[in-house]
């Protein structure tokens, strides 16, 4: 396999070899890696995809490794759900769920990411990988790190919530907490990038890893019978994936596996920390950093990197993009668990809380086809919810104080969302 | 000596403005510039600023103080 040619700054066009290279040294713009198209229209074919495993690497083609993979080899082609209960409650006719709460290993999209960075990381011969992050990211190389043996330094601000600690601290990397504010914690980890010889994912590495996000759009088109969808919402942070998801589907086009891409992209942010969704609103270039403000922590990014690439994606395809607010975070979550039986973290509650105004707004038609990115699970955010939901029902260990539970909530039928403890 | 590199977005009341010169002068940087683009409504330049380090702080801090949004061009790297 590898199928790359090398790599390509995204501003001046300049090429570059296919090594650990991120911004372009003439203008500073960011690189990304050039496939050859013509050659990879011969392997990758519908007939060739038939027979291959069902994981994000059945698109290896159009992943930038130059070998095999040696991490993630069971990351991606996550469910995508016909998700007719969603539906009814939100007056459209036909909703999908990509459900990349259940991604392997560790639970959300950055599993596609941190499996690309860290087989790319190999093949450059590193022996430490490394990222800054406070959530998902973290917990991604963490885990993929000790399944293959590297070593794993992880940065994250010192007054992390306890929870997200031991999610990464679990798999024994190092994990080292800064003392300082947001903009401080990312200095140094730039700085501390750009002097260790480790293989800083979401840095030195970033432009082979955010390649890892296109498995994603892959994924949707193939689960539906290479048909895209009409609409697709996806959450943003950085901004790359919801520019590699439209990359993806550009791709699948230019490879005829689709006729023209006619998917409109929306983005989903939480409101306050919303620079790409004002940007797209205010019909504007200039993408505004800021202090991020919301419970949505996975995508609290106030500087995103890929923010004019995203804005452009958005532009391109026609979409739009939305905000939800704390509450309205909330809401989506219970009503994604409520209807479809499955449990997102605070980003899922942005995605839906956004389509669920995009669509009240008519901005999203209700009976066209429709795609909500959902892109981690809700046991690693269980903070966010748990005081917006009813207390625990206690009885007595005996059938009649059961009864007598019954009786009392007679006319109010059993709420789904009690639980009944049983003392023994 | 010191080096950062920044993205400066002048918006539209600010376009005309010299503050990349004062800047430069004012704290004894010296500015690169690597890609511009210069419209009637928004400038925006990514330069490669070269100074003491205390001067790089006090120069990007009056570009901020004059209204220019300055930004690292990494961008954040915490996810």
């Amino acid at each position: 396999m590898g199928y790359v040619l090398g790599l390509k700054c995204r501003e001046c066009g300049r090429e570059y070899p296919k090594e650990v290279l991120f911004v372009c040294e003439y203008c500073f713009g960011s690189l990304e890696v050039d496939y050859d198209y013509r050659a990879i229209k011969k392997e990758l074919t519908k007939e060739a995809l038939a027979g291959r495993p069902k994981t994000m690497w059945r698109y290896k083609e159009l992943l930038p490794l130059d070998e095999e993979p040696t991490v993630g080899l069971d990351s991606g082609f996550t469910p995508l759900i016909r998700a007719n209960n969603l539906a009814r409650a939100l007056g459209v006719e036909e909703l999908y769920i990509k459900d990349d709460s259940v991604n392997h290993p560790t639970l959300s999209f950055k599993d596609r990411v941190v499996s690309v960075a860290i087989s790319k990381s190999k093949e450059f011969g590193f022996d430490t990988v490394a990222c800054a992050s406070t959530g998902n990211l973290a917990n991604s190389v963490a885990a993929q790190a000790a399944s293959c043996g590297l070593k794993a330094y992880i940065f994250i601000p010192a007054d992390l919530e306890s929870g997200k600690v031991v999610s990464s601290l679990i798999y024994n990397p190092n994990l080292i907490g800064i003392e300082g504010n947001y903009d401080e914690v990312n200095r140094l980890c730039s700085e501390i990038a750009s002097r260790y010889r480790w293989a800083f994912v979401n840095i030195n590495i970033r432009p082979y890893y955010a390649e890892g996000s296109k498995s994603m759009g892959y994924e949707i088109a193939e689960q539906l019978n290479w048909k895209l969808p009409k609409h697709i919402v996806v959450p943003s942070a950085g901004g790359s994936l919801i520019t590699k998801i439209y990359k993806s589907f550009k791709e699948l086009e230019k490879l005829d596996f689709i006729d023209k891409v006619d998917t409109k992209v929306y983005c989903a942010q939480g409101l306050g920390c919303a620079p790409i969704v004002t940007a797209i609103k205010e019909k504007s270039d200039i993408i505004r950093p800021l202090k991020p403000k919301t419970i949505a922590k996975s995508l609290a990014i106030g500087n995103p990197a890929d923010g004019y690439y995203a804005l452009d994606s958005v532009r391109r395809s026609g979409g739009w993009g939305e905000e939800a607010s704390d509450e309205e975070i909330i809401e989506a979550i219970k009503l994604l668990a409520k209807t479809e039986g499955i449990f997102t973290e605070t980003a899922g509650g942005v995605t839906l809380g956004a389509a669920k105004k995009l669509i009240e707004q008519k901005i999203i038609p209700r009976d066209e086809p429709i795609v909500l990115c959902i892109t981690g699970n809700g046991l690693k955010t269980q903070e966010a919810v748990v005081k917006a939901l009813p207390g625990l029902i206690k009885i007595k260990p005996s059938l009649a104080s059961f009864e007598e539970h019954i009786k009392n909530n007679l006319h109010q039928r059993i709420s789904e969302e009690k639980v009944i403890e049983y003392y023994i | 000596m010191a080096k950062r590199v920044v993205k400066l977005t002048f918006l539209k009341e600010l376009v005309k403005e010299p503050l990349t010169f004062q800047m430069a002068k004012k704290y004894n940087i010296m500015p690169n510039i690597r890609r511009a683009k210069v419209t009637e409504t928004i400038g925006e330049l990514v330069l490669e600023l070269e100074g003491k380090e205390q001067d790089l702080d006090n120069g990007i801090e009056f570009l901020k103080k004059a209204g220019v949004i300055v930004e690292s061009v990494v961008g954040n790297v915490i996810e």
